[in-house]
């Protein structure tokens, strides 16, 4: 049980030079000879700010909640949002400039795995090390010696220097240490994002049981949103270091998924002179249509999505077509289509394509809309209209690695049994 | 409130303490200090054709060199002592310092990668290194042990047994002052990196001023107040006292030295406790 009560930690940012040292020196001083007024203490107020010459980011801002025992309790945010600062300050490994956590049982974080391995020795002693660092007593890392060795599956190199595993070898051994770990409170960073997909389903289930042990309380920070609504009982959202959103799991991760989906769904310009554009064209909207039952559900590998939209031609009798672009956030282009071209005069005109459902990947993923003239002269190219993210949805799937492929279409794949009968003439039959 | 307290077993918040954690904390981390003990033994031997007689082979070596060097070469007296016996009493001595001192000073450096994963009181780290370095005087001392046997029993050189007992004072001393100013350079190699450089010039300046390789009595007396000036001046002269019945201190001397060895351990400690769950914020 934990209970973090009005938690916040501050950063100094810019590097540590004469400026530091003058500062710490002045601090110092005062502390030794009088009780001025601290010129250099944090601001107070905002996110970020600069104050006596120093620039300074409250990474948790005024964080309270409480993990009741046996509780498991996910904690998603986009990168930069605090998570594993949060996790830091609750393992101790960074103090909380404010707040206090106050808890009861023995605590064991699992911020990395294979911590404090050393390559020049063998898995043996490795075994040993990394368990002592996290918290075992040799004792129990002797009786659990041989569960950790069958778990990673590395009987034969045991005695063999680390580094000369292979990479899957070394973060198998790694989790076994870790996964035998038997603390009342479990901390868990993003170390199941490691090791091929049959290893990733093994620590799921791992994690699974020793969430569903007696009285175990685990937190556990991960981008993998699915795998947070199967552990979790409930979720907490961190947005710039203060909570977003707290609350069961399933709840949260939608609100999650909704809120970042919606900015960049629709995009309008009222006043032409800032709308983007050329002496060709004017950009008037763009705007993603999802095809949903329920508005607030996010958009999941089976939505139809249709994009809109409208801009302004400036030209009369010109032959323009437009082509819409989709890319991953990582850039590489999913697909490019061509629109029907034709001859138009001044005037507003409307695009509209329709995405079928079950055909995207699960990703993050941005249009782009190249206009031609011609069918052959780019005109204009408006990059990044709209930005969204296509969940994952599985139904009788026991598996939570990341889907493969740049899409994930859903065409007629069927098995059937096939019996072979030799009907004299050497024709094979199906059997039905 | 009673009822409150009773909830929670343990806190977290900004203050830490001059004290650091509490002794029974401490034990409880035992397991990871022996541990690492052992990590750092087995891992600095890895990949060596020689491996652990690489304890015995580093003092021989030197002392071999420092027989070529400052007896043959330069001529210094050893007081009547067979120099073998000289240098590997002064070298084992300060090599349990320049050990002590130089790992104990980048626990914070050197371990980034784990304390910015896991938690365990910061102070096993350089209680580590002190077990590890008595461990590696221990074997040195009995190479010194057996070396004087040698010239005790065949060479007739005359060896005082009755003053053993005071050398175990001087070790604790000696391996107190590596500890302290170890742990303070610690803090300040981790903020500042300057520090880093520091430590090995004045590990060499330490060395230059200190009766190791040369007796105090061949120092001229209007220059002896700078050697005493280096509290691990006296100790070595007590140690080779000890061992070997040569030495030239007076109380007040052994009063300073032992003086700066608690101001040092007690001030390393204090600051070490107060500072080193901080620190990783800035390293």
């Amino acid at each position: 049980m934990i209970k973090i009560d009005n938690v916040s930690k501050m950063y100094r940012l810019g590097t540590i030079g004469s400026g530091t040292f003058k500062r710490d020196l002045n601090k110092w001083l005062r502390a030794c000879f009088g009780k001025k007024p601290d010129p250099f203490a944090p601001p107070e107020d905002t996110n970020l700010k600069k104050s006596g010459g120093e620039r300074y980011l409250w990474a948790l801002r005024n964080i309270s909640f409480e993990v009741k025992e046996g509780e498991v309790c996910g904690i998603i945010g986009r990168n930069g949002a605090g998570k594993s600062t949060l996790l830091k300050v609750l393992s101790r490994i960074t103090r909380p400039t404010e707040g206090s956590i106050k808890g009861r049982g023995k605590i064991s974080s699992l911020l990395e795995i294979g911590t404090g391995f050393h390559a020049d020795l063998s898995g043996r002693e490795n075994i040993y090390i990394s368990g002592s660092m996290l918290g075992m007593k040799k004792a129990e890392i002797k009786k659990k010696f041989d569960e950790i060795v069958e778990f990673s599956g590395i009987e034969q190199f045991l005695d063999t220097p680390v580094k000369r595993y292979s990479s899957g070898m070394y973060v198998r051994l790694a989790f076994g240490v870790a996964a035998h770990l038997e603390p009342d409170i479990l901390i868990v960073d993003e170390v199941l994002a490691v090791g091929d997909a049959e290893f990733q389903k093994k620590c799921m289930g791992k994690m699974k049981d020793v969430s569903q042990q007696k009285g175990r309380t685990i937190l556990f920070v991960s981008h993998n949103l699915q795998a947070i609504n199967n552990l979790c009982s409930r979720a907490i959202w961190l947005q710039k270091g203060t909570i977003h959103a707290i609350g069961d799991a399933q709840s949260v991760v939608n609100k999650y998924l909704g809120a970042f989906q919606k900015k960049l769904w629709k995009r309008e310009w009222q006043n032409p002179h800032e709308a983007p554009g050329n002496e060709w064209l004017k950009i008037l909207s763009v705007e993603l249509i999802p095809h949903l039952d329920n508005p607030t559900e996010p958009i999941d590998i089976r939505t139809p999505l249709t994009v809109k939209f409208r801009f302004y031609n400036l030209n009369d009798h010109i032959h323009l077509s437009t082509n819409l672009v989709l890319f991953s956030l990582t850039g590489e282009c999913i697909f490019d289509v061509p629109s029907t071209s034709g001859e138009f005069n001044k005037g507003v005109v409307e695009g509209e394509c329709t995405i079928p459902g079950k055909f995207l990947n699960d990703g993050s993923y941005y249009f782009s809309l190249y206009f031609l003239k011609d069918a052959s002269r780019s005109i204009f190219e408006y990059e990044e209209c709209l930005h969204f993210d296509v969940e994952d949805y599985r139904e009788n799937i026991h598996w939570y690695d990341k889907w493969v492929g740049a899409v994930r279409p859903h065409f007629p794949f069927t098995l059937r049994n096939y019996n072979v009968i030799n009907n004299g003439v050497g024709v094979l039959k199906p059997h039905h | 409130m009673v009822e409150e307290k009773l909830r929670w077993q343990w806190e977290i918040n900004k203050k830490t303490s001059w004290l650091g954690v509490s002794l029974k904390e401490l034990y409880h981390y035992k397991d990871l200090l022996f541990r690492l003990v052992r990590k750092e033994f087995l891992s600095s031997y890895q990949q060596t054709l020689l491996g652990p007689f690489w304890v015995l082979l580093q003092p021989i070596l030197t002392v071999l060199t420092s027989i070529l060097i400052f007896h043959r070469v330069i001529g210094v007296s050893t007081q009547g002592i067979p120099p073998l016996l000289y240098y590997l009493a002064g070298i084992c001595l300060w090599n349990l310092f320049s050990d002590i001192f130089l790992n104990t000073s980048v626990t914070f450096t050197q371990n980034v990668q784990v304390f910015n994963k896991v938690y365990f009181p910061r102070i096993i780290v350089p209680l580590s290194v002190v077990l590890l370095s008595a461990l590696r005087f221990v074997i040195q001392l009995l190479l010194f042990f057996i070396a004087s046997a040698y010239y005790y029993f065949a060479m007739d050189v005359a060896i005082p047994l009755n003053t053993y007992i005071l050398a175990i004072p001087v070790i604790i001393t000696v391996a107190g002052i590596g500890l302290g100013s170890g742990m303070l350079f610690s803090i300040l190699t981790a903020k500042y990196r300057d520090f880093m450089g520091l430590t090995q010039i004045i590990l060499r300046l330490l060395m230059f001023i200190c009766p190791i390789f040369y007796p105090m009595s061949i120092v001229p007396g209007k220059l002896q107040w700078i050697i005493h000036l280096n509290p691990l001046s006296i100790q070595f002269e007590l140690f080779r006292f000890s061992l070997l019945g040569k030495g030239q201190f007076t109380p007040d001397q052994v009063a300073y030295s032992i003086a700066a060895t608690l101001v040092l351990v007690i001030g390393g400690l204090l600051w070490f406790n107060k500072t080193a769950d901080r620190l990783i914020d800035v390293i």
